[in-house]
């Protein structure tokens, strides 16, 4: 017994250090699975806040930046306004009575969140976005995050005031996408390397377009709407199985200084997965 | 006993701020990120409790992981090499030490400390990537990135080493 207990002593530091690394083990290998936990992540209250604290100073710095660009942007707008007066007022000179009917806009139903990003990273093969909004701000899972120049990604996790993003540059990340104005659509990849280039796979052999057309979500779930910018092409290849084409896309977001992003809450997304829920379980029962 | 904990509590939430706040944001070659926190672990003294080590080396991985989003990932990687740490450093101290002498290049002679810090250092970088990229398709970008952060982290330690004299 003595002997038992001498042991014990002499190697208690190795029952410490195999307790330690299975309990790393748990956390490093059940971390996909484990949807409810964000304590270890960027997303718990302690670290976000000290996130938030940097990303405002920085934000601080880059006001100067930023102006410059608000400004670009409202002589660009400024002049759109100005050609749009101009059509009306050509337009309404000729007086055509419009019967079309118009279904409301789908921006009625989804909801913008405004969020900032407090952290990002851009150079792993699976890039997470940390956001500043949490589940008191209305932010659940799965709902889509877009910025003012395009797709930035799905909300992965949400805790009470912040929120983790799977973005574009993820290995994980899977959205639906189709080129604009033709309709054939695909489902957007990064297979990793440069942030500004992904990849549009399983776009159909008879699909007709051509480089420098752009991409854009297919609105064919509610997380997008229709029509948000994902890049354009800038090259056009041939899938590993040679059934489709696989398109080199330049992304139109610049996740490398992604600042202000948008989460989109649209009150269809739980019925719409609802209702493919219960059809993939009907499918299943057959 | 107390004024050495706090101080090394001090050490801990420094590195784990600078290392969360702005070394993580260095990526040389897509990869090369130094790793600077490892020199909490280097710097344990001869004969400390090695389970209270290794609580330290989880812990500190455990706060790393929280700012890269990558629970488990460092927190092995450190315990690891706290691990580690007494068994190399007892073959680097002189036989007429002091039984409870601190790891350093004040007390080890910087060749000496130099050789350790490599030694930890590498092995720390091999596991935490390998555990990162877990499968070795690509070891050409994996070689890279273990040379590249530990070449980093380094520099980084002696540097610190040498304003601490």
């Amino acid at each position: 017994m003595q002997n038992l207990l001498d042991f014990l002593a002499r190697h208690f530091h190795w029952l410490v250090f195999l307790l330690l690394e299975t309990v790393s083990g748990i956390l490093l290998f059940s971390y996909n699975s484990y949807q409810g936990s964000t304590w270890i992540s960027t997303a718990n209250a302690v670290t976000g806040k000290t996130l938030e604290l940097q990303a405002d100073v920085e934000q601080f710095f880059s006001l100067k930046r930023l102006n410059e660009e608000l400004s670009h942007r409202n002589i660009v707008l400024e002049q759109q306004l100005a050609i749009y007066r101009e059509q009306l007022a050509s337009n309404s000179q000729k007086q055509i009575t419009d019967t079309c009917f118009l279904p409301s806009d789908s921006s009625s139903i989804s909801a913008k969140i405004p969020a900032k990003v407090i952290a990002n990273t851009i150079d792993r093969r699976d890039n997470l976005i940390t956001i500043d909004r949490g589940r008191a701000d209305g932010v659940r899972p799965d709902m889509g995050v877009i910025s003012g120049t395009g797709l930035v990604g799905v909300v992965y996790m949400a805790s009470e005031h912040y929120s983790i993003v799977l973005p574009v540059l993820n290995s994980r990340s899977r959205i639906s996408c189709s080129i604009r104005g033709r309709n054939y659509f695909g489902y957007l990849t990064w297979p990793g390397g440069s942030p500004v280039e992904a990849y549009v796979e399983d776009i159909p052999r008879h699909a007709r377009f051509q480089k420098g057309d752009w991409v854009e979500t297919s609105g064919y779930s509610a997380i997008f709407p229709k029509g948000v910018a994902v890049g354009k092409i800038t090259n056009i290849y041939n899938s590993r199985d040679g059934l489709s084409y696989s398109l080199k896309v330049h992304l139109s977001t610049d996740f490398a200084c992604l600042r202000d992003v948008f989460v989109i809450n649209d009150v269809r997304l739980p019925e719409q997965r609802q209702l493919m829920e219960s059809a993939r379980d009907s499918l299943e029962m057959k | 006993m107390l004024l050495d904990t706090l101080q090394r509590l001090l050490i801990f939430f420094l590195l784990v701020l600078v290392q969360g706040l702005v070394l993580n944001r260095i990526q040389l070659f897509h990869c090369a990120t130094p790793l600077l926190y490892v020199y909490f672990i280097i710097i344990f003294p001869l004969n400390y409790p090695k389970w209270a080590m290794l609580v330290w080396g989880f812990l500190l991985g455990l706060c790393i992981d929280m700012f890269s989003n990558t629970p488990g990932l460092a927190a092995a990687s450190t315990t690891f090499i706290a691990a580690l740490q007494p068994y190399l450093l007892q073959l680097f101290i002189p036989r007429d030490a002091d039984e409870h002498v601190r790891s350093s290049a004040a007390t080890l002679g910087f060749g000496k400390f130099a050789t350790l810090a490599t030694i930890l250092v590498i092995l720390f970088c091999l596991v935490f990537f390998a555990l990162e990229a877990f499968s070795f398709y690509d070891w050409q970008q994996w070689l890279l990135c273990v040379g590249g952060s530990a070449l980093l982290t380094l520099i980084l330690i002696f540097a610190l080493e040498s304003l601490r004299k």
